[in-house]
């Protein structure tokens, strides 16, 4: 079993009216089955309203499952006793870079967590020292959260989460406020914690770009599981991405449709080197 | 900044303050105010903060002080030195007013000291840790601490907010500015509906993500820098307690 | 003419040692009718720059000349200027507030002054030209979607009745089908209604998209000023400024690099697609 599974896993979203009669029934999870591999950066896609926060919540038990189980290292996050575990287990990284910072200054942000898990003292500091050194903060360690930028600030909330020493982490869209700058720093920070440290990334994302070198990529729509696979596999199914509201980077769409037109291109071209490896003979020849 | 008072603890300057607060309501002469005055520049000069920055804090109070000395100069009944109209100008009156106007200008510096040594974060910790004993009685010192200093991080954040919000709506033509009252409080509707609403949103995901990372209440917790009193603290005490004496031995 | 900027300076905490300039000499004019990108990184001056343009920002120096008459001279009608120039901030949580999206897009043309009947025809009219179906209309705002509330957003401001539209990052956090259809709307309205737009925007594909002509802001100042294919053919000087090109134009300049004759002011997929065909001998689509 990996480090993260989930069975059958349904969420509904239920609204009631003043008397808790139920009002409306939204179901944002659909029978997801899905098992992640520690070690593993694994992406999930999905437009807006895709289920795919949703899913997110319910790995660290911020949202229990309606029906079906997801397990963290094996501790099913229904029950209640292993609830610390599990968010120590699996930490989270939000949207809005500001509101999850707590602390006033960068290091006791980062000590937030190891404090509330009744870590002592000298062992907290060498956990802060370390944690943001691992996202390249280290330099702004005194400075208030209010002057950063926003890279940098989901880069110090990254470090909040690492300081708990988690075996994976999972980011709801840590990109979607950032600028360009912002987004490549992020992503650049979560791969080097993957490949140095271990860590199990789970991205969420809408955007393509930040998931071309993972290792594998899943497709939610309309709360179910839809694509699954490499980035390679994912992204040579131009048109099935376009009908669930996503896109391809511009390099993948240009080989599409060359190769709809005729060219003898291989499926799922991701970057510029293999597009270029097999367009420019192709294009001398002529 | 770096000075024996930047590094005291947090708690020995609060009463410290506490303290000198106290003092300037028991002195009533000059023998006293000359004592206060030796404590206060002396924990000035320790404090190695410019002067203009410690006086800073008495413009807030100019008004408040021309009022009170005012009142006090000329309705204090005793010795007149001269009069014009119902106005009268008293012996009397002139030395509560001297001593009124002291009073309020020593507070403020007082605590200026107090503010400009201390981070805000230190000052909660602080507050904190000297009122735990509160616990006892259900008063949740932690919870309380905790939410100052998270008011702390976010204000900046809302005043931010607000402007852009300002800007947002008058764009769309509102207008904050002229009107009368009732015009003026029905135009900031546009204004705090967002701003609620934003502050309530930043609220949950706040919470939530305090809980992604394990906070649950004051209880188990451990500290990254937890307060620890040294022999400066201690030398502060001590100072306080020949202070306090010198205070009441100069009364009359 | 349209709007005039002459040397737009803009110096935050002046005569403190924090002085700086947000904007630097900055000079141009968009004539009426036209698409412009407004592109740059965060604290490039962009925010700043478009803000001066409706009044809410005065700048430091220079002068800004709106259908030809200076914005700063004494008398001049700020508030008339606001309902022209229309600006649609990044975060449309900024500025929804009332208890449905109807009466919030009221707001605008109410605080011109119109009648109760001008103003409801005015936002029926902004509220189709978003695209907004009308089941939304008497839904809470607050209870819409992210590329929803982005539309009320807009049509609160085109319901003004503006000349030139201002948007800032109007796509921001949307999902890839919700950003098209914005942008698209945006581009009908700049077609339809002749209307000249301004979208500052981050994303360089987005922008070859659409607009005919790109202003790239960097610490305040103005460093490009040109059509798209122009601009992005100094995509070197862009990356050292922090900004990059769409990806097209770099593919182009690498089958270029090659020795393939392909032409070099190609900035969108379709372009591309049907030029490296024609190359190939298999004809455009």
């Amino acid at each position: 079993m990996g480090i993260i599974k989930a069975s059958k896993l349904i969420y509904d979203y239920i609204r009631r009216d003043e008397d808790e009669h139920v009002e409306e029934v939204n179901r944002a999870i659909d029978e997801l089955t899905l098992d992640i591999k520690a070690g593993d950066f694994v992406a999930i896609l999905g437009h807006n309203g895709s289920g795919k926060s949703t899913f997110a919540k319910q790995i660290n038990g911020i949202l229990l499952p309606t029906e079906g189980t997801v397990w963290i290292s094996g501790m099913d996050t229904a029950d209640d006793s292993h609830i610390w575990d599990i968010r120590k287990t699996a930490g989270m990284v939000f949207q809005n870079p500001d509101n999850q910072i707590i602390g006033n200054i960068v290091e006791e942000d980062v000590g937030f967590g190891p404090e509330n898990l009744g870590v002592p003292t000298d062992e907290i500091w060498k956990r802060v020292d370390a944690s943001l050194e691992a996202v390249g903060m280290t330099a702004y360690r005194m400075k208030s959260p209010n002057k950063l930028s926003g890279g940098q600030k989901q880069r110090v909330a990254i470090a909040g989460v690492m300081a708990m020493k988690p075996q994976c982490i999972i980011l709801d869209e840590p990109t979607a406020m950032l600028d360009p700058n912002g987004r490549k720093e992020v992503i650049a920070t979560l791969h080097e914690l993957n490949k140095k440290e271990g860590i199990t990334v789970l991205l969420i994302t809408h955007y393509m770009e930040e998931v071309i070198e993972a290792d594998r990529v899943i497709v939610m729509d309309d709360g179910r599981l839809v694509m699954d696979g490499t980035p390679r596999e994912v992204f040579s199914r131009v048109k099935e991405l376009k009908e669930y509201r996503l896109d391809v980077p511009q390099v993948t769409e240009l080989a599409y449709e060359l190769k709809q037109a005729g060219v003898a291109l291989p499926d799922g071209i991701l970057t510029m080197d293999e597009l270029m490896e097999y367009l420019l003979p192709m294009m001398k020849g002529n | 900044m770096d000075s024996v008072l930047h590094k005291m603890d947090p708690r020995t300057k609060l009463f410290g303050t506490m303290i000198f607060i106290i003092s300037l309501f028991l002195a009533n002469n000059i023998a006293a105010y000359v004592v206060a005055t030796v404590f206060m520049v002396g924990a000035i000069r320790l404090s190695k903060v410019p002067f203009k920055f410690i006086v800073r804090g008495l413009k807030a109070i100019v008004v408040l002080l021309l009022i009170s000395v005012s009142f006090n100069l000329f309705l204090t009944p005793g010795r007149v030195i001269f009069q014009l109209g119902f106005l009268k100008l008293t012996w009397e009156g002139l030395e509560t007013a001297g001593f009124m106007a002291l009073r309020l200008i020593y507070l403020v510096i007082g605590s200026s000291v107090m503010t400009l040594t201390t981070t805000p974060n230190e000052l909660t910790d602080g507050l904190e840790k000297s009122l735990g004993f509160l616990n006892k009685i259900g008063v949740p010192v932690h919870e309380v601490s905790m939410m100052m200093s998270i008011a702390l991080r976010f204000i900046p954040i809302l005043i931010e907010e607000t402007d852009k919000i300002m800007k947002a709506q008058m764009a769309r033509g509102a207008d904050f500015e002229s009107g009368n009252l009732i015009q003026k409080a029905k135009s900031m509707v546009p204004l705090l509906v967002p701003l609620f609403i934003s502050a309530f949103r930043r609220a949950t995901d706040l919470a939530m993500a305090m809980e992604a990372r394990c906070y649950h209440g004051g209880e188990g917790r451990t500290k990254m820098k937890p307060l620890h009193y040294s022999k400066r603290d201690y030398v502060a005490y001590a100072v306080y307690v020949i202070y306090m004496v010198m205070i009441v031995l100069a009364r009359r | 003419m349209s709007i005039k900027a002459e040397h737009l300076s803009y110096i935050y905490g002046q005569g403190t040692a924090f002085e700086q300039y947000a904007l630097k000499d900055v000079s141009f004019e968009i004539e009426d009718g036209q698409f412009i990108g407004l592109i740059g990184h965060t604290g490039s001056g962009k925010s700043t720059l478009i803000q001066h343009l409706n009044g809410l920002i005065r700048a430091t120096e220079g002068t800004l000349y709106y259908n030809g008459e200076n914005i700063y001279q004494d008398g001049y009608d700020m508030k008339a200027l606001r309902s022209k120039v229309g600006l649609v901030f990044q975060y449309p949580e900024h500025q929804l507030f009332e208890v449905d999206v109807f009466s919030d897009v009221c707001f605008g043309p109410k605080n011109q002054g119109l009648s109760k009947e001008e103003v409801q025809a005015r936002a029926r009219e902004a509220l189709q030209q978003v695209g907004l179906e009308e089941k939304f209309w008497e839904q809470s705002p607050f209870e819409l979607s992210g590329g929803q509330k982005r539309r009320v957003a807009i049509a609160g401001v085109l319901a003004m009745h503006p000349e030139v539209l201002i948007l800032d990052e109007p796509t921001a956090g949307l999902d890839p089908k919700g950003r098209d259809e914005i942008l698209d709307q945006i581009s009908a309205l700049h077609r339809d209604k002749k209307m000249t737009i301004i979208l500052v925007s981050h994303s360089m594909e987005d922008i070859a998209q659409y607009a005919d002509r790109i202003m790239v802001m960097n610490h305040g100042e103005k460093v490009f000023d040109a059509p798209p294919k122009e601009v992005f053919g100094h995509y070197k000087e862009l990356e050292k400024i922090g900004l990059a090109a769409p990806q097209i134009t770099y593919i182009v300049h690498r089958l270029r690099d090659h020795g393939v004759p392909i032409a070099e002011d190609i900035t969108t997929v379709a372009e591309a697609r049907d030029a490296i065909l024609k190359l190939l001998g298999k004809g455009g689509r």
